[in-house]
């Protein structure tokens, strides 16, 4: 078989069990692709695109946190948030990413658990918007 | 005698409550459903995570990571008690908060958080022991975040050395008539080695340390989020028992006394009749 398995479970449900040509994942240090015959890997992920080739056809899926093992040509997802690019409410990811914007421009004496949280959210939303462009 | 009417009376009312009794079934039955199908949905993500960290384990045999290792330092230890939030549900609640009370007489310097009002309500009035911390109304809505809450917390505080192990008790379900009560230990983690994995040299990235923080947080979540499905599940089970069994014993308290009614009414009209019947005789 030439094909990398790919599934993503997430707490409440299995989103995605199938094969494809090739994935690109967006590890914690850097985007990389896995094909048949990739090396045992383990890595957190941070928020970015998760491509899935079929053919000539690609799959898109926004995620934010998780881990993604890689062992014997199968590829397994494990996070909490992921949405493909038909599901992401564009308006919504808009709103959220000024919303962000604005508390970050905020002065720098509100506490820090906020501004990170802004930060992560502004990500969050930048990630949809990229996905739902492109 | 009691009199007729007292008895029509009594078979109403003991009807209506077999009315409560068999809805209050069919909705157990379809809440434990939906348990049922969260658990078995949450569970290759569990499994998966559980592999992880297994693996990473492995690897580092002699690591000292707080997540792993227990505490020694820590003064107390903290015990986490899962009940349900309402009763009637049999012996669901009563078995397991007799455990916890055996649990706390031989752990002494421990934090008790209870999920869940029923045990809460029972440690209150049979000790006098302080309880650290509550969460109430869980059951009602079922949501993963909920769970997440709960582990961030749990989380927080072991990893501030607050604690040296946390342990963990609850219902797990077995099958709509049987709960078994289990207590496993939440923190430091031992992952459970229910599968072979493979020995596979991987690479991980980031380091080993930083996966390991973030792998068993969200195993802790995911635990939590698990054992709290089971324990509802566990629930929902005991009270379609519980109400199965009360609509049945409904069902024959009403036959028993539709047979003493019949008597009554019968007893009654035999005496019409002999008075009557006397009454015609002394007139001859």
């Amino acid at each position: 078989m030439d094909k990398v398995h790919l599934d993503i479970f997430q707490p409440q449900q299995v989103k995605l069990q199938d094969d494809f040509d090739h994935v690109i994942v967006p590890g914690i240090e850097g985007d990389f692709g896995i094909s048949i015959g990739h090396t045992p890997f383990i890595t957190m992920l941070r928020p970015g695109v998760i491509s899935a080739y079929k053919g000539d056809k690609v799959d898109n899926y926004a995620i934010h946190d998780g881990f993604v093992t890689v062992e014997d040509d199968k590829v397994v997802i494990t996070c909490q948030t992921i949405e493909a690019a038909a599901e992401i409410d564009a308006q919504r990811a808009k709103k959220a990413k000024q919303r962000a914007e604005k508390r970050l421009q905020a002065p720098p004496d509100s506490s820090d658990i906020d501004f990170r949280r802004a930060e992560l959210a502004l990500k969050r939303s930048l990630v949809r918007l990229s996905l739902k462009e492109s | 005698m009691a009199n007729t009417r007292d008895i029509k009376n009594r078979i109403d009312s003991v009807k209506s409550t077999r009315q409560i009794t068999n809805a209050m079934k069919m909705v157990a039955a379809a809440k434990l459903r939906r348990s049922q199908e969260k658990i078995l949905a949450a569970r290759p993500y569990a499994d998966n995570i559980n592999k992880m960290l297994r693996k990473l384990k492995l690897k580092n045999k002699f690591t000292e990571h707080q997540l792993l290792y227990p505490n020694q330092d820590a003064a107390r230890n903290a015990f986490v008690f899962v009940t349900s939030d309402r009763g009637l549900c049999g012996g669901f609640n009563s078995m397991i908060s007799k455990r916890a009370l055996i649990y706390l007489e031989e752990h002494k310097n421990t934090d008790i958080i209870c999920i869940g009002k029923k045990g809460y309500d029972y440690i209150r009035q049979h000790t006098n022991l302080e309880i650290t911390e509550k969460y109430f109304n869980f059951f009602n809505e079922m949501d993963f975040s909920i769970s997440k809450q709960i582990a961030d917390d749990l989380l927080k505080k072991f990893l501030k050395g607050d604690y040296g192990k946390i342990d963990i008790l609850y219902n797990e379900f077995k099958s709509a008539i049987q709960q078994n009560i289990i207590t496993k230990q939440l923190l430091p983690i031992v992952p459970a080695e229910n599968e072979e994995i493979s020995t596979l040299d991987f690479i991980y990235e980031p380091d080993d340390n930083t996966i390991i923080s973030e792998l068993g947080e969200k195993y802790i979540e995911v635990e939590i989020w698990r054992i709290m499905l089971e324990s509802s599940a566990a629930e929902q089970g005991a009270r379609m028992t519980a109400m199965d069994s009360a609509t049945d014993n409904a069902d024959e308290l009403v036959e028993e006394l539709t047979l003493k009614y019949n008597q009554v009414r019968q007893s009654s009209i035999t005496k019409e009749i002999i008075e009557i019947s006397s009454g015609a005789e002394a007139l001859k």
